[in-house]
């Protein structure tokens, strides 16, 4: 009996350490199969896009509670460094599933790397965009972008500060720039606000007036430097320098510069694209002194109509692990969601570029702090006149070199050797 | 002390194979748990060692990383003060738009070669002005409002101190979901060198991630590094949940090591017995901790588990061959010990089987050998005894036979002198066929009728020397005749019943029977003399005392010894005897027949 039970519990001893290990092995290797349960987008401009994204969120985990999708927030330059690193490096770690991206660039990140971005073509219909938008976001045919909000321009201004300096509503409806210089100086001397604030380093508003005449940096082609000969971007640099030395400008030199002058009143008008809208309603004290006209034209073009677009971007989905969800999150969201259209305009004031969304009924509604004025259904209407350009691939490369040229220009170097010097360089830059 | 006894005694009476399976089992036991212990003992200590090296090392390379870092920053801080566009984009006052921007651009141109000594870090530049400028290459790092940032700790503790580079943390507070970011920031006040005018900051601010990133690689679980400031804060460490926290003890760490100079501490950190190494980062007027908890690190580094399954299994392995071999060499042990008991039952005949280990063999050999020893020694002790026996014997008949002589000797000379010639010459005659008989080989057998020869020439000579008031007669079965008997055994009882049977009594009869019932020779000396007091029954044993006072000469005792002897243990002499009815002497002799 004694030696049974020895050899028993010898054996149970050593079966016991022979089956330890077993167990561990099977752990690893689980998560391959199925949809990945996470994913991460990249913004920035926490006000707008980044808003819209915690609204989609919400609506997508109605549809799969599964999934978290994790929201991070750099500033554009951040994301478009990140990308090119992330990119040039050719590994695809460290990228996110989803990532927003400036209708201007997005031609240089999908001619460059066409396989580091997934397809949509089968997805979403292109169809149900505002076409504008299909150029930027697609290429050699296929979709690769969801487009998101329109960038369409508009001339936001208080007006209280104008009515101080004798302007009514009715006088800031089509203007053109010279107009709008002269207005500038009128409500200098009469409040001491400045009429507009600008950056140096960046030249929105030139891109903004130039597309407005239906032309850009570069030729049709999207590859031509089109500077020297470009009659609009000449016009434009000299009304830019007539505002400097006009003493209207207030200057600024980034994005809470920028919102601080709009919201402490230092300014008078904001020419810019309508997605400034939720950064002016986030001072609240100002409801009421706020209206929007339509953007300003090129006097001395036939070409220029009072439409014009700034900024706007697109949603793209990176081929990185987790790519079927992300496409699935765009999908049933910015891709073809009326409802949540219709939500993003009334909370955050999107106006997007979804076709079917323009037609609900929050793009008629009125909107106090504006004063009761309809800006949406206004916006929309100026959408269809913005003057379709090709961006092309290497708007921010020219534009780097233009602001150079634009200090040598307000130091008083001659116009046209302004524009011949830019085009040289754009040439052996861009070729 | 009564149990240890009750136990020591129970193990003790244990057979020999679980004792000494419990003494292995004990011991192997014992010495897995030493070795085991020994071997984690030695590794912890070996790792104790390597740890205070290469983490020395290790954090040497993390204060190099952050030295390097802030190199970079004092570059990035002296070029600004050296510039004369940032001095007057910061001085300036209220000018107009046209040059406004140019002031602003060639900030920003300013700036982006600023930041370029930085390229290598995550950071963002922020320069502020006395004129309320501020300039800022990327707003999410510092992005709290200008008027809050000139009355902020950051900028104010510049102010008190201009001339020096300081790091302090600082929590921004996103405004979408209201979590502060930890950040590093580097700050200095710009000034005028020659007027000490205070003219702007210049904070250079990293995240803390990205500033974590320094020493990030260096850390696992339970390996931590805390960056503390001199107030004991956490500003940075890989420990997230820990950034933000006061932390005193590690502070005192810290600073007891910077005072002591000791390679490493082996203290407690948060309750868990760690390692802690510290140094401390001047430049930064920071601490930096490494603290490694030993529980978490020996566990990485030692699996107990295995370990112990390693030694249960090698443990169970061995007891399991102790334990077959130990009941072998047991086995075979108990056989021996088995086979030994049974050795005496058969007067040393038995030898044992010599089977089992070389040990045990050898063991059975000698055993073997002795038991042939022994028995060789016993057979010599027995011839001895014997002749010893038979020279007491020969000894004791001469004896006999010179009193015997003397007493014949002097019937004759009387019956010479009563003139009965004839008589005398038979006497004489009867005497000498006596002593022919008595002088050969005392070990010598004679047939029944050769005896009863020589006695009836013996009575004859007593007849002649006492007259034959005494009678004798001769009962013998013819069968018996021919059997051989020890010569002279019957003689010494006929010569007691002669000399001391009829002291009282003056005449009797003495008969001497001899028959056989198939297994043994009965010869009876029966006599009717006065009887011995006594001896009450047959089975009686004589006292040796007693028979010499009662027999003259040879002691019946030696008779007895002598039979027995020669013939074994169911042979002898046995006398019943009653007082006043004569004695009855009866000789067992085995059935001998040459």
């Amino acid at each position: 009996m004694k030696k049974l039970s020895v050899v028993l519990l010898t054996s149970v001893l050593v079966l016991s350490a022979c089956s330890s290990k077993s167990e561990e092995s099977n752990t690893s290797g689980g998560e391959a199969a199925g949809k990945s349960k996470e994913i991460t987008v990249w913004a920035w401009d926490p006000a707008f896009n980044i808003a819209a994204l915690e609204a989609a969120k919400e609506v997508y985990s109605a549809t799969d509670p599964d999934v978290k999708v994790n929201i991070i927030e750099y500033a554009q330059a951040d994301i478009i460094q990140k990308l090119n690193t992330g990119l040039n490096s050719g590994t695809t770690s460290g990228l996110p599933n989803i990532v927003l991206i400036e209708d201007y660039r997005a031609q240089s990140f999908l001619s460059a790397y066409p396989d580091a971005f997934h397809e949509l073509s089968g997805s979403i219909k292109p169809e149900d965009f505002a076409e504008y938008k299909l150029g930027p976001t697609s290429l050699n045919g296929k979709q690769y972008g969801v487009p998101f909000d329109s960038g369409a321009t508009g001339l936001y201004y208080r007006t209280d500060y104008l009515e101080q300096a004798g302007y009514k509503a009715k006088d800031m409806e089509n203007l053109n720039w010279d107009q709008y210089i002269e207005i500038g100086k009128a409500v200098k001397e009469k409040t001491g606000k400045k009429i507009i604030t600008l950056d140096p380093n960046d030249l929105g508003i030139i891109r903004s007036m130039i597309q407005s005449a239906g032309s850009w940096y570069l030729a049709e082609d999207g590859k031509t430097p089109d500077i020297v000969t470009n009659a609009a971007l000449k016009e434009s640099f000299m009304i830019y320098k007539k505002m400097m030395e006009a003493d209207i400008v207030n200057i600024h030199s980034d994005w809470s510069q920028f919102i601080a002058a709009i919201n402490k009143g230092t300014i008078a008008t904001v020419p810019t694209g309508n997605w400034i809208t939720p950064s002016i309603k986030q001072e609240a004290s100002q409801s009421g002194k706020w209206a929007v006209a339509s953007f300003p034209k090129l006097p001395g073009n036939a070409k220029s109509v009072n439409a014009s677009n700034l900024g706007g971007s697109s949603w793209y989905v990176m081929n990185v692990p987790g790519a079927e969800t992300a496409t699935d999150f765009l999908a049933s969201t910015f891709g073809s969601n009326v409802e949540m259209y219709q939500k993003l305009l009334k909370d955050i004031g999107v106006v997007s570029t979804f076709k079917a969304a323009s037609t609900g009924d929050a793009y008629s509604q009125e909107d106090p702090f504006f004063s009761g004025q309809k800006i949406y259904a206004d916006f929309a209407l100026w959408t269809e006149k913005i003057p379709n350009v090709n961006y092309g691939m290497h708007t921010y490369a020219i534009e780097d070199i233009l602001a150079v040229e634009m200090q040598n220009y307000l130091n008083g170097k001659e116009i046209d050797s302004v524009l011949k010097d830019a085009q040289s360089q754009a040439e052996t830059q861009v070729k | 002390m009564n149990v240890m006894r009750t136990l020591f005694d129970k193990f003790k009476n244990l057979k020999l194979f679980t004792k000494m399976f419990m003494v292995m089992v004990v011991s192997i036991i014992a010495v897995s748990v030493a070795i085991s212990w020994t071997v984690i003992h030695m590794s912890t200590d070996l790792f104790m060692q390597t740890f205070s090296i290469t983490n020395t090392k290790v954090l040497n390379q993390i204060k190099s990383g952050f030295e390097s870092y802030n190199d970079a920053i004092v570059t990035v801080v002296s070029n600004a003060n050296q510039s004369g566009a940032m001095k007057s984009f910061l001085t300036q006052g209220d000018a107009d738009s046209l040059s406004t921007a140019k002031s602003y651009f060639n900030m920003s141109e300013q700036m982006k070669k600023l930041k370029s000594n930085l390229d290598a870090y995550e950071v963002g530049i922020t320069i502020a002005g006395v004129n309320g400028r501020v300039y800022s290459t990327d707003r999410s790092y510092l992005s709290m409002d200008d008027k809050k940032l000139k009355q902020h700790p950051l900028t104010l503790n510049s102010h008190k101190d201009p001339k020096r580079l300081i790091y302090q943390d600082y929590k921004e507070i996103t405004g979408t979901n209201g979590l502060g970011e930890p950040m590093i920031v580097a700050s200095k006040a710009l000034l005028d060198r020659s007027t000490g005018y205070v003219y702007g900051t210049i904070y250079i601010s990293m995240k803390e991630r990205d500033f974590g990133q320094v020493f990030d690689s260096y850390t696992s679980l339970g390996n931590d590094v805390f960056i503390l400031n001199k107030n004991g804060m956490i500003v940075s460490s890989n420990r997230q949940d820990r950034i933000g926290y006061m932390s005193q003890e590690l502070l005192d760490y810290a600073e007891q090591m910077d005072t002591e100079a000791s390679d490493y501490l082996n203290v407690s950190v948060q309750g868990k017995d760690s390692f802690v190494i510290s140094d401390n980062l001047p430049t930064y007027d920071f601490y930096i901790v490494n603290t490694i908890d030993k529980e978490i690190a020996l566990g990485q580094m030692i699996d107990t588990k295995t370990l112990t399954l390693i030694g249960i299994v090698i443990v169970g392995i061995a007891l399991s061959i102790v334990f077959l071999i130990t009941r072998q060499i047991s086995k075979s042990l108990t056989k021996l010990v088995l086979q030994m008991s049974n050795v005496t039952h058969n007067e040393f005949g038995n030898h044992i089987t010599v089977t089992g280990s070389y040990e045990i063999r050898e063991l059975g050999q000698a055993f073997n050998y002795m038991v042939d020893e022994l028995h060789d020694y016993v057979d010599k002790l027995v011839e001895t005894q014997k002749g010893q026996r038979n020279a007491e014997l020969a000894a004791l008949q001469r004896q006999i036979n010179l009193h015997f002589l003397y007493n014949t000797l002097a019937s004759v000379k009387t019956l010479v002198q009563q003139g009965s010639k004839e008589k005398a010459t038979e006497t004489i005659h009867s005497l000498i066929s006596v002593l022919q008989n008595t002088i050969s080989n005392v070990s010598e057998t004679i047939m029944v009728e050769q005896e009863l020869g020589i006695l009836k020439h013996y009575v004859f000579i007593n007849h002649a020397r006492y007259g034959d008031r005494i009678k004798v007669g001769y009962f013998v079965a013819p069968e018996c005749m021919d059997y051989h008997v020890p010569k002279l055994i019957i003689q010494p009882f006929i010569e007691n019943a002669f000399f001391h049977g009829f002291n009282v009594k003056s005449s009797g009869y003495i008969h001497v029977l001899v028959s056989t019932d198939g297994q043994a020779l009965y010869c009876e000396v029966v006599d009717s003399g006065d009887g011995i007091e006594g001896l009450p029954s047959e089975d009686a044993f004589l006292n040796t005392k007693k028979s010499r006072q009662m027999f003259s000469g040879i002691g019946i005792k030696n008779v007895h010894d002598r039979i027995r002897l020669l013939y074994g243990e169911e042979y002898g002499v046995s006398i019943v005897s009653e007082l006043g009815n004569g004695t009855r002497v009866k000789i067992t002799l085995p059935l001998i027949k040459l």
